[in-house]
């Protein structure tokens, strides 16, 4: 299978998973080559939101305290940068802050931009991976391959733990 | 009319406090603390609405909510003393706090679709100061949970100041939401620890 295709099959895995939710942007809307990796997750299991990134992290965290295991949806990387309040300031901390009472889990899925065929800009394709390692305990996922979709996306599940996965969408193709 | 609120009464919140300052004066406490006063007779006629199921969210400032939300005072004051004023955590009470101003309203409306999702029959409470409410990040909360119709009631608690800024000055003028509840009231206080220098050992 190619890298779309494991990525789709992940989806569908993590669908079928108790209290799963998706939510983002072109989650039940077309409008992102990420909606078509969700063939497989019914449309109950979806929550279209609005372009608010931070709300979206911070509502994502409400819900994983509510027991659901939100997969919150960034079509680009570019955008997650507008969630880091939640992420660093929340996510990652709520744990220490709650002595361990409070253990939020999100997986969080983002896509670097495409630059082939065409180029967005610099606004539309930037990989902070590694900005954002240095900055979370929270483990950041690179899937550079079709082989390693459905091991990161099983530990994802596996794991206790949040995470960030990055998918980059020049292998899509 | 004076409140009170499964035993606590304004004289006795301010009697936390202040043992709270005194304590911190000792220098015992190495971390900042956030003191609440003026609010009292405000917060005892709200928490009244306030089921023990119910979530409540709080702010840096939250010794009296987490106190009429039903946390043992003495865990309180224990984690005050840990060092944890400014971000009061139980998840036995469902009591959270976050010292990131407007950082708990998205947290909080995601607890309440939790709810609604669930079916549950509690609700969700989310203080925030009137500077917070004047940020985007509250507009979009507000917004969502009313169009959603999510169990949430935001409350804004004006004092005028988000640390030493004066709101009005800066903003321009009040805020009025009708779907939130707002109340007005004089610190007590400082912003932050009581007023004096502590000497640390």
């Amino acid at each position: 299978m190619n890298y779309k295709e494991e990525i789709t099959k992940a989806m569908t895995k993590l669908a079928q998973q108790p209290d799963t939710i998706f939510i983002g942007q072109s989650i039940a809307y077309p409008g992102h080559v990420l909606f078509h990796t969700l063939e497989g997750v019914p449309m109950e299991k979806r929550l279209e939101f609005p372009v608010a990134e931070d709300f979206q992290l911070g509502f994502s965290i409400g819900l994983a305290l509510m027991g659901y295991l939100p997969i919150s949806v960034y079509p680009r990387m570019d955008f997650l940068v507008l969630a880091l309040n939640q992420i660093v300031n929340h996510l990652d901390k709520i744990p220490e802050m709650s002595a361990g009472q409070y253990t939020p889990k999100v997986i969080i899925r983002t896509l670097v931009g495409s630059k082939t065929p065409m180029n967005p800009g610099p606004q539309h394709c930037q990989d902070y991976t590694e900005a954002l390692r240095k900055m979370i305990s929270i483990p950041v996922y690179r899937i550079k391959a079709p082989e390693a979709v459905s091991f990161i996306y099983n530990k994802a599940l596996e794991q206790k733990q949040s995470c960030i996965i990055v998918e980059i969408a020049d292998l899509y193709d | 009319m004076p409140q009170s609120y499964k035993g606590w009464t304004a004289t006795k919140l301010i009697a936390f406090e202040k043992e709270i300052a005194d304590i911190y004066l000792m220098g015992k406490i190495h971390a900042p603390i956030h003191l609440s006063g003026g609010n009292e007779e405000q917060l005892l006629r709200i928490f009244k609405e306030i089921k023990t199921d119910d979530w409540c969210f709080a702010t840096y400032r939250s010794h009296y909510h987490a106190l009429l939300k039903g946390c043992p005072k003495a865990w309180i004051k224990e984690e005050i003393i840990k060092g944890n004023s400014i971000h009061l955590m139980n998840k036995k009470h469902k009591f959270f706090t976050s010292a990131i101003v407007g950082g708990i309203c998205p947290i909080a409306v995601g607890v309440a679709m939790g709810i609604k999702m669930r079916g549950d029959k509690n609700h969700v409470w989310c203080f925030v100061g009137e500077m917070a409410a004047h940020m985007g990040i509250f507009d979009e909360c507000l917004r969502y949970a009313l169009w959603h119709e999510l169990p949430i009631n935001f409350v804004i608690e004006d004092n005028g100041f988000s640390t030493n800024t004066p709101t009005e000055e800066v903003w321009g003028g009040q805020i009025y939401f009708d779907s939130a509840k707002t109340y007005k009231y004089e610190r007590t206080w400082p912003h932050i620890g009581c007023g004096q220098w502590v000497e640390f050992r």
